[in-house]
């Protein structure tokens, strides 16, 4: 009798928890998992984003000519080096701030904001901010000539492949540092005041405090912080869209998110860009499925 | 009598049902402070004589406006009147987006006749499969605007030295140019970087090239006529020169501030309806003149920069009855081109306008006419945008990354034939 009541409660709590889903489920099914499904569909289909005609179904033939185009390689290229030399710097000073502001008695609630408030800012306006001090006349040239003393000389923010590359990654890298700042500041809040006590008791000093008791305890939130930076940098778009709007060369930054929304935009090629997004689904679901697995071998323990 | 009763109350019925049936008409255009207000007055004249129809205006910023229409076509959700520059308009027509031409509701009787009003060509981009498609908003030719302070603060005297040949500008840009080191503070001069095949490709031409060869098969017609043009484009760029690249800001903003950040730039005379708004101090001095694009001293043809048109065309997904008043709509702003032309400086191309006192009247209109005559319509291709992409490539590799001008010919010739070979 007992029994059936638990299994009424259980089934009943269901229930509850199903309707409770329902709407985000829906959500998700309409705005996420249809056009995931629609891209997979069309990746194998010819399809010109105006024609009025149904998809011609190719096979993998949008994925081969892919495989053979140098402008989908150099997309690559640049995806590549813009997430690399954006996710280093990002999880390595994010976690050195972390560890900065949490020393701090105080002010560390307005480092704490300071950092975070260019996260809450658009893509959009924070391009337009940087595209403004990348002016040769601009703030950045004059930052660099007062500091270096050298008057009148142009660093090119946008010009050069290299600079502009390297304008791209510190756009993102000032956007996101704060975000990801306060997510290590929350995985050091969570280790127990005790464990570092009880090293400072065995002599251990600030230094060893950090690598010996609070890094190795950190790992899930690197972990964490890692793979989500890492995705972030695969996603990145608005800023290139923008420099490249804006004249700068578009070789050196044409990421994929960029090729693939010229392609379907500027080209019609609907079944090429879905291709492209779906290659790009499959690395950013490698990664998340790495995380997943990662996050599970390394769960930490305070007990 | 109680059958005449019948068939008189059936017949108001339909009557009322057919007239009386509301039209709602959703018209996507681009902004522009003038002309917003002008349409803005147009369409409450209309809806006043039609009390049926009701139209919706919406703007967008026009470098957007062909992303926007695009994506609502693909949705199958695209506006009922949309207008866009004639380069764009290509893939709607092959792919029976638009309807063709509504003689009967512009009050015409043919083709012809539509044609007899308008200057000759002016419906050529806008034509396909022998149907016209569109009516033309504006047909615009570019020439170059002059700050005659600037030039005279040089030591130069606008009225006879400004520049009449591409190898002028250069020795006149030394002249003008101003810089902190290598940052440049006045900049001499300013190409419309992204739209090259309205002002690029011309100047290939000038000298006897093209961008595909006469059959259409081939990409790059006339390798010489190129290698002069990036030549041309890598001495101005900071690899050479160094008198300005594409990423400064859009000159023809800056230039109506009339603040020595620009001398000259390149733009319709639309600009003249913008610099009135913008800084009507200025438009009323006698500081500013216009002068024709210039042409390279060996050019074997003497054309101006490309002509292109911004066309009102109709949605053909939308109903018959939607289709035909939008026509009517249509028809009802071209009989208002004098408006267009006294207050928003747009010119479309009818034969009457052209010839009218106001029109002759308005500063430099000549000076657009007479390089109107020369020039040729912009090139039109189903994947012309990517083309002018490409081309943008080529300019940026020579004018910012030092590239040789025959390496980045040779990957820009590799990359149009692709997009010709192409058959997606």
């Amino acid at each position: 009798m007992a029994r059936k009541r638990k299994f009424g409660m259980e089934h009943n709590k269901a229930k509850w928890g199903f309707i409770f889903v329902l709407p985000s489920l829906v959500f998700f099914a309409i705005f996420s998992f249809y056009p995931i499904f629609n891209a997979f569909y069309l990746s194998l289909h010819k399809k010109n984003l105006l024609s009025l005609r149904p998809p011609q179904f190719i096979g993998f033939d949008n994925y081969e000519y892919l495989f053979h185009s140098s402008d989908f390689w150099n997309s690559v290229l640049a995806t590549t080096i813009f997430a690399l030399g954006t996710f280093i710097p990002l999880l390595v000073i994010s976690l050195l701030l972390a560890a900065l502001i949490m020393t701090r008695r105080r002010f560390q609630k307005f480092f704490q904001m300071a950092f975070y408030s260019p996260a809450v800012l658009s893509s959009v306006v924070a391009a337009v901010i940087w595209l403004l001090v990348f002016d040769p006349r601009g703030l950045g040239n004059q930052f660099l000539n007062t500091l270096f003393n050298s008057p009148g000389v142009d660093h090119k923010w946008l010009a050069t492949d290299s600079m502009l590359r390297f304008s791209t990654m510190l756009v993102y890298f000032w956007k996101y540092i704060g975000y990801f700042t306060i997510i290590f500041i929350a995985g050091m809040s969570s280790i127990p005041s005790q464990l570092h006590e009880a090293a400072y008791i065995d002599g251990a000093n600030r230094w060893q405090g950090f690598w010996r008791v609070t890094f190795p305890l950190l790992k899930p939130t690197v972990l964490l912080v890692s793979v989500m930076s890492m995705i972030q940098c695969l996603k990145t778009f608005s800023t290139q869209y923008l420099f490249t709007q804006a004249g700068t060369p578009s070789k050196p930054i044409n990421v994929i998110t960029m090729n693939i929304y010229n392609t379907a935009i500027r080209d019609h090629r609907i079944g090429r860009a879905s291709a492209m997004s779906v290659l790009l689904f499959v690395v950013m679901l490698f990664f998340t499925a790495l995380q997943i697995k990662s996050s599970k071998s390394d769960d930490v323990s305070f007990m | 009598m109680k059958k005449f009763v019948v068939v008189l109350l059936f017949l108001l019925t339909v009557a009322t049902l057919y007239f009386g049936k509301n039209i709602e008409i959703v018209y996507w255009t681009h902004t522009d402070t003038a002309r917003t207000e002008l349409e803005n007055r147009l369409i409450e004249e209309f809806e006043a004589k039609y009390p049926n129809v009701t139209i919706k205006r919406v703007y967008n910023e026009a470098k957007k406006m062909g992303d926007l229409v695009l994506t609502a076509f693909s949705g199958n959700n695209g506006p009922d009147i949309f207008n866009l520059q004639s380069e764009q308009l290509f893939s709607y027509m092959i792919n029976g987006r638009v309807s063709p031409v509504d003689f009967k509701a512009l009050g015409l009787k043919d083709e012809e006749a539509l044609e007899g009003e308008y200057s000759k060509g002016t419906f050529n981009p806008v034509t396909y499969d022998g149907e016209i498609y569109g009516i033309p908003l504006e047909l615009t030719n570019w020439c170059i605007y002059i700050n005659k302070k600037l030039f005279r603060d040089a030591g130069l005297d606008p009225e006879t030295d400004y520049p009449k040949t591409w190898e002028d500008m250069l020795v006149l840009a030394d002249k003008l140019v101003q810089r902190n080191g290598e940052i440049i503070t006045r900049r001499p001069f300013d190409f419309r970087y992204p739209y090259y095949l309205v002002s690029l490709l011309p100047m290939v031409q000038q000298l006897g090239g093209d961008l595909v060869s006469p059959d259409g098969k081939t990409a790059i017609y006339n390798e010489e006529a190129w290698l002069k043009v990036l030549n041309y484009f890598k001495e101005w760029g900071m690899h050479g020169k160094n008198y300005g690249n594409p990423t400064y800001t859009n000159a023809r903003k800056v230039w109506n501030k009339d603040n020595g950040d620009i001398v000259m730039c390149l733009t319709g005379l639309y600009q003249q309806g913008r610099l009135r708004t913008d800084n009507l101090e200025f438009f009323n001095s006698d500081d500013w003149m216009i002068v024709p694009f210039p042409v390279f001293e060996d050019a074997v043809n003497d054309n101006g920069a490309a002509y292109y048109g911004q066309y009102w065309m109709v949605n053909a997904q939308a109903s018959k009855d939607t289709q035909e008043w939008s026509w009517k709509f249509i028809d009802y702003m071209r009989q208002h081109a004098e408006e267009y032309l006294a207050d928003v400086n747009l010119m479309q191309p009818i034969n009457s306008l052209l010839e009218s006192d106001l029109f002759k009247s308005m500063p430099y209109s000549d000076v657009f006419t007479k390089d109107l005559e020369k020039s040729n319509p912009v090139f039109v291709h189903e994947n012309g945008k990517m083309m002018e992409e490409k081309i943008g490539v080529a300019i940026q590799a020579v004018m910012l990354s030092g590239t040789d001008p025959e390496e980045a010919l040779e990957q820009l010739k590799a990359d149009i034939q692709e997009i010709l070979d192409d058959s997606y």
